[in-house]
């Protein structure tokens, strides 16, 4: 049962890196994009799914609270400031993304402080990744303090899932958007992706220097988790490649990159939960010391389990009514401006 | 400032901000639902009009509230992680429950609402609105089985500093739930509606697109009318069957007396909580004695010197956190009461100034709410888990400086959001919802035909026509 849970989490987890992290990185993209028109269409198109998303974030933190209540007593306070910054982004977000949406001008600084607070939180979600290798203090099963020291990976990492996120966002951008916006998303996605495979690649040399280094003992874990880079190499790859490529001479090209880079993100996380477990945070916090009581696990995978296939069903209607290419004339509220013109705004 | 008294007013912070959306979209998720069931039928362009105005108001709240709720799930464990650890077998999968059969419903069909006008059918359309309504009920029967379980704690057993389920349908259908729920459900709707009236006066007052202010305020009010009496009743039973029976702590706070022996009615005190006396005090002689069913005028209230010094809530908090709940229902019935004497006389659309007093308590639901959840929250301390864990020995043990940077972080976020929100309604009301009226922007629903020559009274504002 705590491995079906720990596997439910983890499930949690990918969901919301691959989800939300596309639209994190439309959001980062926003900062670089100069023409107000495709800027608004890549608002819309996170207005569409931005909630549904982080939906998944909840679960996650829920997840664990229920199945490995001591867990969540000690990793929260571990990771307290960039947790904190994340969700200040995360507010700041939410708020500025249907302010934008529901007012035909908004003011530009909505808009930046949209970018920007994508920027922030995917920067402080990878910072608080990172962290989760370095030593927290547990006495008696109650947080008592972390190990200090210049948090050099937990930077690293920031970047790195930032880079991550950014190249989800223009993949995610090149699948459903058409004309300048997906060529540019293309351009850049492209060069992005790039990028993050080599900070990828720094991120796992340099986490032998952490509190948690990979554990490869056993040659059965080493085969997995190299098999698994290899996976998520070869997902890069695909998606580095088809970002450059065209539909008209290559009919997949605008679903590789994303299907690519989910690959290699699902690849990764795996590789990384394989080297580690049971360890959840060094020295001694293990999966099996903070699984919770029988009863909840019960309930948990009766009542919580059994959901999520229908979740799941949720999560795909909802992506599938906006199926296709998005385009944003459609949306009432530009239709509104451009069938009353100027006469209502009195 | 301690580390525990920052950690606290980050918590309350964070919740009422959180709390004031909820108390605006509960309400006005049926609501839409039921104008969006209505258009549907009766295809009257009037009702896609409030659909859509409606819905403008509705979204932004939306996302603050979705937002504000996330962060207290973390706040959980963040702040107070030994709380988080200790309870989580228990209200972890309560709340996990909530999150799959809730805010999944509302994330997954949210979209739609919001951006599916134009884009998919009716149906489709109407079976979105449905379920996001689902899902906010949905949401406060989990969260308020999880927060009764704090209340009346039942159903557990204690194994290694943990609580631990032993009986989930005792441990979920609590004591405290039983009246807790209906009060809140009932609170919940009763705002929004009072909100939704109050807007519509505003467009009465100030003689704009009646037709669609008239249905608005009617509906509303109608609602408010229905529910308010019986909120009152439930609310008398509450404090009668939970706290006077689990929790004397909370109710002698409540009551706002020291010593037993006052059967008047205490309606203004300043407590000292270190002196245990009240420094001004002014009580209405009977009332307390009738409140507790005894017309007499002999039953005295008991006072908070009959809780151990130790177990004593701080009587301010909880004392005025009742009173801004009882003096909001006053305002709550008069409207209530108001509005059903003036339907009968026909003048419901017609009294300016009933239409002006609306106006001005657009919020005083989200008032009554909030002074609520600081009597129940406030009165039940210094525990968390009533009786079991206090609030000291639960909060996280960080250094208090970052605690104080987050804290500061929070109140600003928060004032600048409130501020943009009530920017953005104002803004919007001014703005009108002639814009959404389906003559000026036509309803492209696949195989919509609105009925445009229908007999539906869609007035242009001067402003619209010029
Ligand atoms: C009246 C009932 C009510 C109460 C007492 C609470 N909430 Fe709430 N909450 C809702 C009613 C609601 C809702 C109506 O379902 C919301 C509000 C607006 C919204 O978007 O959904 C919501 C959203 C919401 C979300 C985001 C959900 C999403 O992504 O759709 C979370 C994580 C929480 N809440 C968590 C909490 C916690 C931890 C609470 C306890 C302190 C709490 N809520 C009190
Ligand atoms: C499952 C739901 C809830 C849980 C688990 C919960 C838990 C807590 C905890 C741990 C505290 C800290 C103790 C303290 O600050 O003194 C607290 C305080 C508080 N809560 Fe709740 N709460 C819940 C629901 C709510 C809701 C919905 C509100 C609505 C606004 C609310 C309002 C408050 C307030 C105002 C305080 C501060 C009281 C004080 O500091 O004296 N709570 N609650
Ligand atoms: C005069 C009538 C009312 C009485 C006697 C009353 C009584 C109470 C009592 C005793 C509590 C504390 C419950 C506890 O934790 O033990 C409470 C909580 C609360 N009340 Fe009222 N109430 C009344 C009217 C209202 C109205 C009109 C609203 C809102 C529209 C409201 C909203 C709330 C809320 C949101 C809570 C906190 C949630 C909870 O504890 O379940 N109340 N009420």
């Amino acid at each position: 049962m705590t491995i079906i849970w720990f596997l439910v989490i983890l499930f949690c987890l990918i969901m919301y890196i691959v989800f939300d992290g596309y639209d994190l990185g439309i959001g980062v993209g926003t900062l670089f994009e100069r023409v107000p028109e495709r800027k608004r269409h890549m608002i819309e198109l996170v207005a569409t799914g931005w909630d549904g998303n982080e939906t998944w974030l909840i679960l996650l933190a829920v997840g664990l609270w229920g199945g490995f209540p001591l867990a969540f007593g000690v990793i929260l306070p571990h990771l307290y400031l960039p947790l904190i910054i994340a969700l200040f982004a995360l507010i700041v977000r939410g708020g500025s993304i249907e302010l934008i949406s529901q007012t035909e001008n908004p003011p530009q600084i909505l808009t930046w402080a949209f970018g920007i607070a994508s920027l922030v939180a995917a920067f402080a979600q990878g910072f608080a990744l990172g962290e989760l290798t370095s030593t927290a203090h547990v006495v008696d099963g109650v947080y008592t303090g972390s190990e200090g020291g210049f948090p050099w990976y937990p930077i690293v990492l920031g970047v790195t899932v930032a880079f991550g996120y950014t190249a989800l966002g223009y993949a995610y951008l090149k699948l459903k958007s058409e004309g300048e916006l997906r060529v540019s998303a293309a351009r850049r996605g492209g060069v992005v992706a790039v990028v993050t495979v080599v900070l990828g690649a720094v991120s796992l040399i340099s986490i032998a220097g952490t509190a948690a280094p990979l554990n490869l003992a056993t040659p059965g874990r080493a085969l997995t988790f190299w098999g698994l880079i290899v996976f998520a190499l070869v997902g890069a790859v695909t998606a580095a490649v088809n970002f450059r490529r065209r539909t008209d001479s290559h009919p997949t090209a605008d679903l590789l990159p994303f299907a690519g880079l989910v690959v290699t993100t699902v690849a990764t996380l795996l590789a990384f939960t394989v080297s580690h477990y049971p360890l959840l945070v060094p020295p001694s916090l293990t999966v099996n010391s903070a699984v919770g009581p029988y009863n909840t696990m019960v309930f948990l995978l009766v009542g919580i389990g059994l959901n999520i296939p229908l979740i799941i069903f949720y999560h795909w209607f909802a992506h599938r009514t906006f199926g296709g290419k998005f385009r944003v004339h459609e949306t009432p509220q530009a239709r509104t401006s451009i069938l009353t013109g100027a006469s209502n705004e009195r | 400032m301690s580390l525990i008294d920052l950690s606290r007013w980050q918590f309350a912070l964070t919740v009422c901000f959180h709390m004031t959306f909820p108390a605006i979209t509960v309400g006005m998720s049926v609501f839409l639902c039921v104008i969006y069931a209505m258009y549907w039928r009766t295809k009257k362009p009037v009702y896609l009009q409030m659909f859509r105005f409606w819905r403008r108001i509705f979204a932004v709240g939306f996302a603050l509230g979705v937002v504000a709720g996330e962060v207290i799930t973390f706040q959980m464990g963040l702040n107070w992680g030994i709380f988080g650890a200790k309870t989580g077998p228990i209200i972890g999968p309560i709340i996990g429950m909530e999150v799959v059969t809730a805010f999944f419903v509302e994330a997954g069909f949210i979209g739609i609402l919001l951006y599916g006008d134009g884009r998919v059918r009716h149906l489709t359309m109407f079976v979105s609105t449905v379920m996001v309504s689902i899902g906010t009920i949905l949401s406060t029967t989990w969260i308020l089985a999880a927060n009764s379980w704090m209340q009346t704690p039942q159903g557990y057993t204690v194994q290694n500093g943990q609580y631990v389920p032993t009986d989930w349908v005792a441990a979920i259908f609590t004591p405290a739930f039983a009246w807790r729920y209906p009060h809140m459900l009932l609170a919940v709707l009763i705002s929004g509606a009072i909100f939704i009236a109050g807007i519509s006066a505003y467009y009465l007052v100030k003689n704009r697109s009646k037709g669609f202010a008239r249905r608005s305020l009617s509906i509303a009010l109608g609602v408010a009318a229905l529910l308010v009496p019986v909120q009152l009743l439930v609310g008398d039973g509450l404090a009668g069957n939970v706290d006077v029976a689990y929790q004397p702590s909370k109710l002698e706070a409540i009551e706002g007396n020291w010593q037993n022996g006052n059967t008047g009615w205490v309606i203004f005190a300043i407590p000292d909580q270190a002196a245990a006396k009240n420094l001004v005090q002014i009580s209405v002689p009977w009332l307390g004695s009738a409140i507790a069913k005894d017309p007499t005028g002999k039953t005295a209230t008991p006072g908070l010197d009959n809780t151990p010094v130790n177990d004593r809530p701080d009587m301010a908090a909880t004392f005025w956190g009742f009173r801004a709940m009882f003096f909001a229902s006053l305002f709550l019935f008069a409207t209530a009461f108001m509005s059903v004497v003036l339907r009968l006389r026909g003048k419901l659309w017609e009294s300016r100034r009933f239409h002006k007093y609306v106006l001005w308590t657009t919020p005083i639901g989200i008032v009554a709410i909030l002074g609520g959840w600081v009597t129940s929250e406030a009165g039940r301390q210094p525990w968390v888990v009533f009786g079991l864990l206090r609030t000291s020995a639960a909060v996280s043990k960080l250094a208090p400086g970052t605690v104080l940077f987050s804290v500061i972080g929070f109140s600003l976020i928060y004032l600048i959001l409130l501020v943009a929100y009530i920017v953005y309604i104002v803004h919007t009301v001014k703005i009108g919802p002639e814009r959404d009226d389906p003559r000026v922007t036509a309803d492209l629903t696949p195989g919509a035909t609105v009925e445009s020559e229908s007999a539906a009274p869609v007035e242009l504002t001067p402003e619209v026509a010029r």
